[in-house]
């Protein structure tokens, strides 16, 4: 069996436990598995840098995050209450009849480009890998500009979570 | 052999949960995970794409998404810290101030 559909399998089974479990530190452990599974079918596709940022940043530091954050605010288990069966029941309703309407549609109309870039006739070249030196190449050269834009929105991200999270001493509380 | 229709019905399927789980879950934090799963969807559309057009372009986009979700997910986290601090609860049925 294809690598690829056991990895598919894993992120969606855990997908699913993430939107299904009550507790938000099981949620947050299965999140961590949909990430590593992400990241293998990452690398399958050639894209080995994204795979090793996709580990470093989401699972390394994302989930690590929520993961504090949970355990500094110490939650209980989120309760159900009849109110909210409903429009529980409704969102998944929806999303399922979404799903059945959507997946047959995409897959039959994606699902014979084995290596479709003769529809695209914009294509650059012979294929390049998604190695760290081609990405690097493409990022210091063509999109530079978005490059260091977003090195300033990390910084204004930056400032803004530490200014967030700052326990105001002048005012009584 | 994986087709790019496998790909993007794994993307499609993927955001279509991660949106359920934002409707459905009233914790702020899982609500935030399952955005965080939506994010991830669009990357895997992208990453498959890029694969079948044959360049990087949608890697280098997935790489800004990525750059974009941590720093939503610092900002975000310290919000949602802010909130708990203020009414000890993250029950996003419970802050209703904004509502009409």
């Amino acid at each position: 069996m294809d690598p690829s559909i056991i990895l598919s399998a894993i992120v969606l089974l855990s997908a699913v436990a993430v939107v299904a479990l009550r507790n938000p530190i099981h949620s947050a452990l299965n999140l961590v598995v949909a990430m590593l599974g992400l990241a293998g079918i990452y690398a399958m596709l050639g894209a080995h840098f994204l795979a090793a940022v996709q580990v470093i940043l989401y699972a390394g530091a994302v989930v690590v995050l929520i993961l504090f954050v949970l355990m500094l605010l110490n939650l209980k288990v989120e309760q159900a209450s009849p109110r909210d069966l409903v429009i529980q029941g409704l969102a998944v309703v929806s999303g399922v009849s979404f799903l059945a309407v959507a997946i047959p549609s995409v897959a039959q109309r994606f699902g014979s480009f084995p290596s479709a870039r003769d529809v695209f006739v914009a294509a650059r070249g012979p294929e390049v890998e998604g190695t760290v030196k081609n990405i690097g190449a493409l990022l210091y050269d063509e999109y530079l500009l978005p490059f260091e834009v977003a090195s300033v929105l990390i910084m204004a991200a930056l400032v803004g979570a530490v200014l967030l999270g700052k326990r105001r001493r002048d005012t009584a509380k | 052999m994986m087709t790019l229709g496998h790909y993007l019905t794994v993307a499609t399927a993927l955001f279509t949960i991660g949106a359920v789980g934002v409707l459905v879950r009233r914790n702020a934090i899982v609500m935030f995970m399952c955005i965080e799963l939506m994010l991830n969807a669009v990357n895997l559309a992208f990453v498959a794409l890029s694969k079948t057009v044959g360049n990087l372009d949608g890697q280098i986009v997935v790489f800004f998404v990525m750059v974009v979700a941590a720093a939503e997910a610092a900002v975000g986290l310290a919000i949602i810290i802010s909130v708990f601090r203020a009414r000890r609860s993250v029950d996003t049925s419970r802050t209703r101030e904004l509502r009409l």
